[in-house]
């Protein structure tokens, strides 16, 4: 499969002693939006820390872009991959035209400075994360939904072809949440990069993924088209709850209806 | 003063040092009025002027600023490094550490003649060994802790083993020769008195270094203002690169330690001063740090000399006096923003 964003085979990672992956198996397809659901622990978060290099693998092996990890670069593969974080920090004097042009850094020259290329890089991130009317604003004085698009910003400034954010609607009420992922949406229709994203909202997964990974225990236990992984006996069996799917007229996006045991 | 543009910011901050410069060669146990310095140093003073200036005071002063540049320096990197304001070459233990290679070198290669048997220029090495040896024990301890590597909990250790190493350097002057107890306690408190070109220029080429070596890697610098995984997300080698500036930080200390003593806490004020006059995230914050380290070094030495002539203060004492209450009111103000 050379359409492949990334792979996978056989990887173990643990964090402290406590086994995160455990002999996973795994493709993410290029070109989509691809959510990672499943119980807190079961290891999707680690998956996408393992992929883009911020976490190492015991065993097994991880390939991005159909090159293994350690053959990359570090400011290669930032060229190649962007990522946020589950809960990045910079100082709050820090001004969001500040924190969005770090993003750049994969891009820099060793003695040059800011590059026109640059400038317009961070120009268009804060057009697409409508931050542009607050550029000069420190980060520590942003609400939470402004502060996250902010480091939206930064990711996008990268201009890597693909982009993975760990839990990207994490402490966002419903309407910032709804802002933060039509965004994605927006940069995979209409500039075309593959989106990676760590998604607890299994509502938000089925409106907006085109492909979900469920993941159980540190593996792998579906992977394919978000309606056919998305289905009432597979969420049961993997977080242990009653469910429904139902259809609300007028909106495509099945719903998913959760009860208790 | 953040809304000047930079390079006239380190305008200023250059003026400032240079009519401190100028000031504090003037003064001393025959007064000079700073036209007559500047004339001196300019190259049309009296003869007599000219060998006070060149030859007496400037080496002295020289070196005080040299040494504040290498230590504000050091604390910048520390706390960029380390992403934590309160981290100073002082509290992580680093000053104190050259410290004791420093005094255990006068301990150890003097004979019973109270007399060295090697050449007194190899100090600097030991103080360079003694530093790096302590940074790495505060690194090891912190990166050991089962508790996690918190910012506070590397300030702890440093804190911690800067006591031990206090403690190691009395007990040397203790058990040592009375002669050296004697020299190396006004080394320790930190004094610039006997200063040579010969240590202003060894301390001027490992700023030189020091300087090219902070140019190459000002982008890497920046970037770290960013948590480990972010800035590994950019294209940062997080770890490689906060090694090498961590020794980088550690080297400059050593160099300045080992020609002036344990001057302490400019590498906490300096890199704070310059985050309020010049910003820590425009261009030039490390120029600014540094000339703000050799104003501070430079203003302590005179006041240190000409406050209860003849007589001389260290003027490590006078940067402590300033620099522990900032400690202290970081540790409270990060306490409030923690919770």
């Amino acid at each position: 499969m050379a359409d492949a964003l990334a792979r996978l085979r056989a990887v173990t990672a643990r964090y402290d002693g406590v086994t995160a992956l455990d002999l996973i198996d795994l493709d993410l397809p290029e070109g989509r939006i691809t959510a990672l659901c499943g119980p807190n622990g079961s290891g999707k978060s680690t998956a996408l820390r393992v992929l883009r290099g911020l976490h190492q693998a015991e065993q097994g092996e991880v390939e991005v872009a159909g090159r293994p990890l350690r053959d990359w670069a570090p400011k290669d593969l930032a060229k190649a991959v962007a990522m946020l974080s589950q809960s990045p920090d910079a100082p709050p004097e820090l001004t969001v035209q500040d924190l969005v042009r770090l993003g750049r850094f994969a891009h820099r020259k060793r003695f040059a400075g800011q590059s026109g290329e640059d400038h317009a890089a961070c120009a268009r991130a804060m057009r697409a994360t409508e931050m542009t009317d607050l550029a000069a604003r420190p980060i520590g004085r942003l609400s939470g939904g402004q502060l996250q698009r902010a480091w939206i910003a930064m990711t996008i400034a990268q201009d890597a072809p693909r982009i993975f954010l760990d839990e990207p609607t994490n402490h966002l009420d419903v309407a910032h949440a709804f802002e933060v992922l039509e965004l994605v949406r927006r940069l995979n229709r209409t500039e075309g990069r593959s989106v990676v994203l760590v998604l607890h909202d299994l509502n938000m997964a089925m409106r907006y993924a085109d492909h979900v990974v469920l993941f159980d225990k540190g593996r792998a236990v579906a992977s394919g088209p978000t309606r056919e992984v998305l289905n009432e006996p597979q969420i049961t069996q993997v977080f242990g709850i009653r469910c429904r799917i139902v259809h609300v007229s007028g909106e495509d996006a099945p719903t998913l209806v959760t009860l208790p045991r | 003063m953040t809304n000047l543009p930079p390079f006239l910011r380190l305008g200023l901050l250059v003026a400032l040092l240079g009519a401190l410069t100028v000031l504090a060669t003037g003064m001393g146990s025959s007064h000079m009025p700073p036209g007559r310095v500047a004339a001196a140093l300019l190259g049309y003073g009296a003869r007599m002027d000219e060998v006070i200036v060149w030859t007496l005071r400037l080496p002295r002063v020289a070196l005080a600023i040299l040494a504040g540049m290498a230590l504000a320096l050091s604390g910048a990197l520390l706390q960029r490094v380390t992403r934590n304001p309160i981290a100073a070459p002082s509290i992580l233990g680093i000053t104190d550490g050259a410290a004791v290679g420093a005094v255990g070198f006068l301990w150890a290669f003097s004979d019973d003649a109270n007399l060295l048997v090697v050449s007194i220029h190899w100090q600097p090495l030991a103080a360079i060994t003694g530093a790096f040896a302590f940074a790495g024990l505060v690194t090891i301890l912190a990166f050991l802790d089962p508790g996690g590597r918190g910012p506070l909990r590397v300030i702890l250790y440093g804190v911690a083993l800067a006591a031990l190493a206090k403690a190691a350097v009395t007990l040397l002057m203790i058990v040592g020769p009375v002669y050296r107890a004697g020299q190396a306690l006004t080394w320790l408190t930190g004094s610039i008195a006997a200063a040579h070109w010969s240590d202003v220029f060894v301390v001027a080429a490992g700023l030189a270094i020091s300087a090219v070596l902070l140019l190459v890697a000002r982008s890497t610098i920046r970037q770290l203002v960013l948590d480990t995984d972010s800035a590994a997300a950019t294209g940062v080698p997080v770890g490689r690169a906060q090694v090498a500036l961590l020794a980088l930080a550690v080297g400059l200390t050593a160099l300045a330690v080992s020609q002036v003593g344990a001057i302490g806490f400019v590498g906490l004020v300096a890199p704070h001063v310059a985050r309020l006059f010049h910003g820590a995230f425009a261009g030039g914050y490390l120029a600014a740090t540094a000339l703000i380290g050799g104003v501070i070094v430079l203003a302590a030495d005179t006041v240190a000399r000409m406050i209860a002539a003849p007589l001389e203060l260290p003027a490590g004492a006078l940067t402590a006096l300033l620099g522990a209450p900032l400690f202290l009111w970081l540790l409270l103000k990060g306490r409030r923003t923690h919770g």
